[in-house]
């Protein structure tokens, strides 16, 4: 592809409009600065999520991009990760499509080092992380209450109430009282009561596909918002595809292109990268140069390595009571008891979420019974709800073998090397997953439930590790701000910054991250005073920071 | 060999036949289905499921998964084609046409009702095509009826996965 010189300026380019992308706009425009987003995917309107809802319902995956090949990747390692389900392209990113937990992490995991003497301490701690988690639970609409005996100290309230528990969270309840265990509110980015311009959930159970908009995502939470400032501009269809320097290691442009494969540059005085922690760390090693000839930023070597997520199995057994499942599409219960184990040396934390929606479905018990006719519908009647399910969470340790390279073989829709996730689990990770499923088949054994099963290995959709933040330039990619250690105008955002990832999902600490680099971003910019650049070249400058 | 493997490992000798002799999809290209091919698999489809006639709701949901498999997944369009095609010409008319009773009586006789079928009944020479649609054809309409409206109002729910309702519905067991 040759390179056209059409040149578009401004003041932040963002690449990737997701759960950090589309934050950081907003955090940005809001102070007046100018901000480009450029975003990989298509905008999903709200009006068509009810078709995309239907879509889902069959099986399929509503948010695939119709871009033959631009999700090819290949795979390594002993646990093969893909993507095609785990993430998402299009204005809102991942956020589209997750589940909407809003877990924060505890203080004891940014200290593993210390504590354990094992993996690395993150460069902040949480208590300066928390007042960004209260920020990001408004800013997302997190329906919780403080019932959680094991979570860290919060100072502010929970925006919305709580989703009451289920039905059958009431079984759950009393087998763990019996045995010990607490549980408690499971908090969510949904809205329980109408909230942020946003209707109250519908209890529509389709949650990968909110048809409402009442789980939060940034093409609704956040996007809009930073478009009405006047000051972001968000340009869909918009690959980057690679990163360009000047001689002094400062990112000039960004080489991007859509459909169309015709390259467009994009130049800006600095640039954030919220890609997700694959393609993030694939933008960078694409970028390789003179200057940074193992890929951008990566003097270090990390860029790619200690790939994480989080291993995950369902325990389930069947109980001779009705529980009624497939009723709501999101968990409303959980335990965060083993989140701070005190073995943790030995295996790692892991959480338990009690599942709303276990066991086969009406389409997958009428099949296999044998029965037709009258006697199918009773048949289906007489199977259906009588499953309970506990899902397990838990903690990865960062292993500098799991990695994201660029394939040798496989190119994308762009003719670019297609991402290569190397991912596997060792002793630690075996060690948190069968001490839960330990704890697990006893709750359910308490429940006098039978066909007690654990179901097969899998992994969160949480792509997390690729360019983790630290204090030294040696051991990390990034600083405490998210700033690239080696491109003073480059910072990452997202995922890929976790230092250790705890047994929580990811996406509150990744917005509350995300608020408080784009509060360090513009406190730099005002102090240098720039940043009178004009939005579009040749036009006049535009840009007042406050 | 057989029956050393037999004695062996039945299960084993079970897979690879399972594997070798099931009837399977060919590759044939999707398509749409006629009005009357149509219609003599929604009367097919009556009796598996329910065991009586459809309401026009409930047939749309056969129609539905139908129109949609054979229109986007290769060979589905010529399983229902040989599908209807069987059946029409075992019943010497059009099988729609055919009254309940009829219609169950034929479909019991040439045992289109046990789709649960036996590894034992891939050897056999002859009966390939109605062994086709039993194996195929029949747990692929109950899966797609039982997996639209129809299978949670079986169960007896109202809103479901893809129909949103009433909140709070799932605090307590279902009326």
């Amino acid at each position: 592809m040759a390179a056209r010189e059409e040149v578009r300026e401004t003041e932040v380019c963002i690449i990737g409009a997701g759960a950090a992308g589309g934050i950081m706009a907003l955090e940005l425009a809001r102070r007046g600065i100018r901000v480009v987003v450029l975003e990989s995917g298509p905008r999903h309107d709200l009006a068509r999520r009810g078709d995309y809802s239907r879509r889902f319902v069959k099986g399929e995956n509503p948010w695939e991009s119709p871009l033959a090949g631009i999700d090819r990747h290949t795979t390594g390692g002993s646990v093969g990760y893909r993507l095609e389900w785990n993430r998402a392209r299009g204005v809102g990113g991942s956020t589209l499509h997750w589940e909407g937990t809003a877990l924060r992490l505890h203080t004891d995991d940014f200290r593993m080092r210390t504590l354990h003497g094992m993996a690395e301490d993150w460069p902040i701690s949480y208590e300066e992380i928390e007042p960004y988690y209260g920020k990001a639970e408004r800013a997302l609409g997190v329906a919780g209450t403080p019932d959680d005996p094991w979570a860290s100290p919060r100072s502010t309230a929970f925006p919305l109430p709580p989703f009451p528990m289920s039905f059958s969270d009431g079984f759950f309840a009393g087998a763990c009282r019996k045995l010990g265990i607490a549980l408690h509110h499971l908090p969510q980015a949904r809205n329980s009561l109408a909230y942020g311009g946003r209707s109250q959930c519908r209890a529509c159970g389709t949650c990968h596909v909110c048809p409402t908009g009442a789980k939060a995502s940034t093409d609704l939470t956040h996007i809009p918002q930073a478009e009405a400032t006047g000051h972001a501009d968000v340009v869909t269809d918009a690959t980057a595809l690679r990163l360009e320097v000047d001689r002094s290691s400062r990112v000039r442009s960004v080489v991007y292109a859509g459909a169309d494969r015709r390259e467009r540059r994009l130049s800006a005085r600095i640039f954030v990268v919220a890609a997700g922690g694959v393609e993030t760390a694939r933008l960078l090693l694409l970028s390789a140069s003179p200057d940074f000839p193992r890929g951008l930023a990566n003097r270090s070597g990390l860029v790619g390595r200690y790939f994480t997520s989080h291993p995950s199995i369902d325990v389930t057994g069947r109980v001779a009571a009705r529980v009624y499942p497939y009723r709501i599409g999101f968990s409303t219960a959980m335990s965060g008891q083993f989140a701070v184990p005190r073995d943790r040396q030995r295996r790692g934390a892991f959480f338990l979420e009690f599942l709303n929606s276990a066991g086969p479905l009406p389409g997958q018990i009428a099949p296999v019974s044998g029965a037709w006719g009258t006697a199918l519908g009773q048949r289906v009647k007489a199977e259906f709800g009588r499953t309970l399910g506990i899902r397990i969470y838990a903690e990865q340790l960062p292993d500098n073998s799991n990695t994201v390279t660029l394939s040798t073989g496989v190119t994308d829709y762009f003719g670019n090397p297609a991402p290569h996730i190397t991912y596997g689990i060792g002793p630690y990770e075996r060690a948190a997953l069968e001490g839960a499923r330990e704890v697990a088949v006893k709750i359910l054994a308490a429940l006098g439930a039978e066909g007690i099963r654990s179901g097969a290995l899998g992994y969160a959709a949480h792509q997390l590790g690729t360019h983790r933040m630290g204090s030294d330039p040696a051991q990390s990619v990034v600083d405490a701000n998210l700033r690239a250690h080696d491109v003073p105008n480059l910072y990452l955002v997202g995922g890929g910054c976790f230092v250790t990832v705890s047994a929580s999902p990811p996406t509150l600490t990744i917005a509350a991250l995300a608020i408080r680099t784009a509060e360090h971003l513009a406190e730099v910019y005002r102090g240098q005073g720039a940043g009178r650049r004009s939005h579009r070249s040749g036009s006049p400058a535009a840009g007042a920071i406050r | 060999m057989l029956t050393l493997l037999l004695l062996w490992r039945p299960q084993r000798l079970a897979r690879l036949v399972s594997r070798r002799f099931k009837p399977r999809l060919d590759a044939t290209a999707p398509g749409v289905l006629s009005t009357r091919e149509m219609e003599t698999i929604v009367a097919f489809a009556a009796v598996l499921v329910e065991g009586r006639e459809l309401d026009a709701h409930e047939a749309s949901y056969v129609v539905e998964h139908v129109t949609d498999k054979a229109g986007k997944t290769p060979g589905y369009l010529a399983l229902y084609r040989k599908t209807a095609g069987l059946l029409d010409r075992l019943a010497g008319a059009p099988f729609s046409s055919l009254s309940l009773e009829r219609r169950i009586g034929l479909m019991v006789q040439h045992r289109f009702t046990e789709y649960d079928v036996r590894i034992r009944e891939y050897l056999l020479p002859w009966g390939r095509e109605t062994l086709t649609v039993r194996a195929l054809a029949v747990p692929d309409l109950i899966r797609g009826y039982y997996f639209s409206p129809a299978g949670w109002a079986a169960v007896g729910y109202r809103a479901f996965p893809g129909r949103c309702g009433d909140l709070m519905r799932y605090t307590s067991a279902e009326a």
